[in-house]
């Protein structure tokens, strides 16, 4: 192949990544893949990338001499390559393609379950996920925590899992009337009644690929209300921490329950 | 595929692609510049006299010359036929990947919240280290034994012809700066220089052909020799990402296999150098990778980050251009048993004592 049709199919090839990166950035939709500060690097990449592939696109044709030597016997010319340049191409753009059509923005149950839906907060094993909660205390958390009309006191998800098995707070919280959103999910574990659902959010720390599900347990005592699944709830009620075959669960006991806008993050984010 | 994991896939592969992409770019922007611009000998300049302590300096050289390991090769072959020493060349080699800025700030950017810090650091010492390591055998061995018969022949042949070169010219007078000069059978008079025959036709020049171009054209070479480099790291970022986000969102078989081996503290390490070693990814993109293994113990991940950088499939190939396949095959099992053997150890010291 000559050096100008290959310059030429590798400036699409990168003109093609930029396109997607600027599209997911520009649209918003970069929001449900990416930590924030990790958007902004993100646009970069794709306006480097789109200078990259334009200056060669249009300067394909063009001689150019890098001013030194290359040696007798060495083939180096900066440019080649080992790999056929259309191999390269389709390597680099087909499984891109596929992911932006095939995406959806968000796992399905199968991942969530994998990414720790049905955990308990024991099962978490990074020992760098539990130290990025900040510090609570008693006082903290009547300053910190708004109070609803109807006297809950509003938490995210996120606290609620994680003071499970903490010796301080956990009696800090158990039986504090609470109020929490995330995403209403069937439970499929610990269910013998049928009277339980789950409510989670992902917590993300750098991309969605490293997220993992932050899930507690809602008790109806009774057959719990239809939502949609994946469908984005504001739910109330009294938290408690039973042990459940050995091991402290985050049970929230269900008062009300109502589907809600989804959150301006859906994710909680590293911060 | 199911339609759910597709969609699995898809968020995971596109997510760690917009990570890693910037990064990429930023990485082969930079090499693609050194390459073209930075003459030839530069990097001779930097180092001591003292043997030891230039294989050492050499491995910090990435600091200042940053670049991946697939340029890192080619550049280390036409330095090694200039004459920078193999124990050296080597160390930079091994090193650059790693001990460079770019690496240093995607470790940092890609393991947010998950301790930057000490890995950051850590992989930047355990790459020096076992680079150094290296050099430091090298100079204990043979130039036969490490490079490739054709590479020494090479080196050899150019050795005895500047030799011969610089008795002919040494014989009766000054040195005639042409400032270049061409590998050809000769007998002529360089007017302008001593103005008479020096009757050399018996040999040949070997030489630094040295002219300047154009600007613009060396901003063309610089570019192209970017986006060269960009497309190689893209393909092999594309597929490695591709194999992890199978295994991310257990669509792979053998993905809870794996898993079984992430709490395995002897075998984590080994499997995931395995993963990296298959992978083949870039040094300036593959802690975006080691980060979404949560599963896996933060040695384990270590190992990865700095076993991948020195040895794998594409850097196999590579390296054959420039090394004996014996030295390879020694090289790479010293690797896999000290990055191993040392991450399980940083493991165990570092998260005991917390």
């Amino acid at each position: 192949m000559n050096p100008r049709t290959r310059r030429i199919i590798f400036s699409l090839a990168v003109l093609i990544w930029s396109a997607v990166l600027l599209y997911f950035y520009s649209s918003g939709r970069i929001n449900k893949y990416l930590v924030p500060d990790f958007r902004l690097i993100a646009f970069a990449g794709g306006l480097g990338l789109a200078v990259l592939g334009l200056f060669n696109l249009l300067t394909a044709g063009r001689q150019a001499d890098c001013g030194h030597d290359h040696g007798t016997d060495e083939a180096h010319d900066h440019e080649s390559s080992d790999m056929h340049p259309v191999t390269a191409f389709l390597l680099m753009v087909v499984p891109m393609a596929l992911s932006v059509v095939w995406t959806k923005d968000e796992y399905s149950v199968a991942a969530l379950s994998r990414k720790g839906l049905y955990d308990t907060p024991s099962g978490i094993t990074s020992p760098f996920l539990s130290s990025s909660m900040p510090a609570l205390t008693l006082q903290e958390i009547e300053k910190s925590h708004r109070k609803t009309p109807d006297g809950f006191l509003e938490f995210n998800l996120m606290e609620l899992f994680f003071t499970t098995g903490d010796r301080e707070l956990q009696p800090l919280i158990e039986g504090l009337k609470v109020e929490t959103e995330g995403r209403w999910m069937d439970e499929k574990v610990r269910n013998p009644n049928g009277t339980r659902k789950r409510l989670y959010r992902l917590f993300v720390t750098c991309c969605a690929a490293d997220s993992r599900v932050i899930p507690i347990i809602l008790e109806f005592g009774a057959q719990p209300p239809e939502f949609p699944e994946n469908g984005w709830m504001k739910v109330s009620g009294v938290m408690r921490f039973p042990l459940e075959e050995g091991e402290l669960q985050p049970v929230l006991m269900v008062e009300r329950a109502v589907a809600a806008e989804p959150p301006f993050e859906e994710s909680f984010m590293r911060k | 595929m199911s339609p759910d994991s597709q969609q699995d896939f898809a968020l995971a592969f596109l997510s760690i692609l917009f990570e890693g992409a910037p990064f990429i770019l930023l990485g082969t922007l930079i090499s693609g510049f050194i390459d073209v611009y930075l003459p030839a000998g530069t990097m001779d300049r930097f180092l001591p006299k003292n043997r030891f302590r230039a294989v050492m300096m050499a491995g910090l050289l990435g600091s200042v010359f940053p670049v991946c390991e697939c340029a890192v090769v080619p550049v280390i072959r036409r330095l090694v036929k200039k004459g920078l020493p193999v124990s050296c060349a080597l160390t930079y080699m091994l090193a650059a990947p790693i001990v460079n800025p770019i690496t240093a700030l995607s470790t940092w950017k890609a393991f947010q919240g998950q301790g930057p810090a000490l890995m950051t650091s850590s992989r930047m010492l355990l790459g020096f280290l076992i680079a150094v390591a290296v050099g430091f055998i090298i100079l204990k061995l043979p130039i036969t034994a490490v490079l490739k018969a054709k590479l020494v022949d090479s080196i050899e042949k150019d050795n005895a012809d500047k030799a011969d070169t610089l008795a002919l010219e040494a014989h009766n007078h000054t040195t005639c700066d042409q400032g270049h000069d061409h590998k050809h059978d000769h007998t002529h008079e360089h007017a302008g220089c001593c103005g008479h025959d020096h009757d050399h036709h018996h040999h040949e020049h070997v030489h630094v052909h040295q002219h300047a171009p154009d600007p613009g054209q060396k901003l063309v070479s610089a570019f192209r020799c970017a986006m060269k480099d960009f497309v190689e790291v893209g393909v092999y970022f594309s597929i490695g990402v591709a194999i992890t986000a199978l295994f991310n969102t257990g669509i792979a078989p053998g993905a809870e296999w794996l898993d079984t081996l992430a709490t395995n503290p002897t075998l984590a390490p080994a499997a995931l150098m395995t993963l990296a070693f298959v992978l083949s990814l870039c040094s300036t993109s593959d802690a975006f990778i080691a980060a979404t293994l949560d599963k896996f113990s933060w040695g384990a991940k270590l190992a990865f980050l700095t076993f991948g950088p020195m040895m794998d499939v594409k850097l196999v190939f590579l390296y054959q251009t420039v090394l004996n396949k014996r030295f390879i095959f020694w090289l790479a099992v010293g690797l896999f048993l000290s990055i191993g053997s040392i991450s399980i150890f940083w493991q165990q010291l570092i998260f005991q004592s917390k």
